[in-house]
């Protein structure tokens, strides 16, 4: 190509790269067709209705207090949703919504023993059975897991998702289980703490891949005519999309995870119950990712030796915390292992 | 196609191993503990300085006599208490209802006479 050529190209290049970048808000993701089946507050619980429905044990998804569970229904052809409906599982998933001020009161105790017990039996009730399967993802993971430990009468199945059990190590823990770094401080401030805030956080600890990495590797697939518009859009709209933290569970979830490191020393107490990983007794399947930073392997393993549970599966996948779940790699490795363990699990 | 000793090639390969080296660098840096103190530090005066902004904003808004960020929250909260009761009274309801079904269906259990 001749330097007019080149130049014309690069200019092409550069509009197209900002129209990605200024137009990622209006990208469609979640979009998957859905019933609202119960709400409260700001929770709401949606059901994903299989036309193929064949295993009786439905699917209750569940995502963390940070960023949306829009990455379970990312886009069409890239949905662990579809994937799962396709199997022929009736799937449910509960929604934390957007909490505001006024919902800073809210504790760990009101999403496990409240919002998720209230969903799960709701899920019961709109499916017509009386035993489900969980699947939590990052703090989503742990809220189950806790949930597993105190009220798993209705739980048959339950899959961990790169879930922070032991958090002693990991670089968050190096920043806020300090002494100087006080959770009520931010919470005097912002009673639900901001989710900007705890993104700004997030992307600190890759700095250089999370600022510039990913707009470098954007540039060069525009300026090199690949399309990557629609993956790489719903993926930005689904990082940048950060609800708040209400301040009673963040301050929770600070000091009993990172200060004090008490689940895994079994010495957190919901409305005075105490969580012991060791009840946990249902079918369980761990899996963590090989270059996890937020929730690293070591961190989740040792719950493999804690529980009660006779039927204890790891499955150890290469992958970031989210990217795990996410591509082709995901769609034709871990989601089909994941379905096929769940089957297995999911007959009358 | 360009040759393995196009420059520009050579540049970017450059590039991306010192980008690589910086990443790599900067995790190793926000992983050390003068990072983490740093941050803490930053982290609780940009929150001090904010809430006193915050607290004079509020300060404005109320000797005007209009509702505040508080006066808002509070309703909110009351909401949120109300709708707290009424799922509890919800569940209760609905509790009843199946327990009545379920008396109704069960076997042996006599109908009773129509008058």
């Amino acid at each position: 190509m001749n330097p007019a050529g080149q130049l014309t190209r690069l200019g092409t290049a550069a509009v197209e790269f900002a129209n990605i970048i200024l137009t990622t808000p209006d990208a469609s993701i979640g979009a998957s067709a859905r019933d609202v089946v119960w709400t409260h507050r700001n929770t709401t619980l949606y059901r994903y209705r299989s036309a193929l429905r064949r295993h009786p044990v439905p699917i209750l998804l569940v995502f963390a207090l940070i960023n949306r569970p829009a990455i379970f229904d990312l886009q069409p052809g890239n949905s662990f949703v579809e994937f799962l409906l396709g199997q022929g599982f009736d799937v449910f998933l509960v929604d934390w919504g957007e909490p505001d001020e006024a919902d800073a009161d809210m504790g760990l105790e009101a999403f496990v023993l409240d919002e998720l017990h209230w969903a799960i039996r709701e899920t019961e009730l709109a499916s017509g059975v009386d035993e489900l399967s969980v699947v939590g993802w990052c703090i989503g993971g742990t809220l189950a897991a806790m949930y597993a430990a105190l009220e798993g009468e209705a739980v048959r199945n339950l899959v961990l998702l790169t879930t922070p059990i032991d958090v002693a190590g990991s670089r968050y823990a190096r920043w806020v289980a300090r002494e100087s770094f006080d959770p009520a401080g931010i919470t005097a401030t912002y009673p639900t703490v901001p989710g900007p805030l705890i993104d700004v956080a997030n992307r600190l600890l890759k700095p250089v891949t999370n600022y510039w990495s990913t707009y470098r590797r954007l540039w060069e697939d525009v300026a090199a005519g690949r399309d990557r518009r629609a993956a790489y859009q719903a993926m930005a709209k689904w990082v940048g999309d950060n609800p708040g933290f209400p301040g009673r569970a963040f301050r929770e979830w600070i000091t009993w995870m990172y200060k004090d490191n008490a689940l895994i020393r079994g010495e957190i107490r919901l409305r005075g119950r105490r969580v012991d990983l060791a009840a946990i007794d249902q079918n369980l399947l761990v899996i963590t990712a090989g270059a996890d930073h937020i929730a690293p392997r070591e961190g989740t393993v040792p719950l493999l030796h804690l529980v009660g549970s006779a039927d204890v599966t790891h499955f150890d996948r290469p992958g970031g915390h989210i990217g795990l779940m996410i591509g082709s790699n995901a769609r034709e490795g871990l989601w089909p292992d994941i379905a096929a363990w769940l089957a297995r699990r999911s007959t009358r | 196609m360009a040759s393995a000793s196009d420059p520009l090639d050579f540049a970017a390969r450059i590039y991306r191993e010192s980008e690589s080296a910086l990443a790599a660098l900067s995790e190793q840096l926000v992983g050390r503990d003068a990072f983490a103190e740093v941050l803490a530090w930053t982290t609780e005066n940009v929150m001090a300085l904010t809430r006193l902004a915050f607290d004079a904003g509020d300060l404005v808004v109320r000797n005007l006599r209009l509702a505040g960020r508080a006066d808002i929250n509070r309703l909110g909260r009351q909401l949120a208490r109300t709708e707290d009761k009424l799922e509890r009274v919800l569940q209760e309801v609905e509790a009843l209802r199946a327990g009545q079904a379920a008396a109704a269906t069960a076997p042996g259990e006599a109908e009773p006479a129509a008058s």
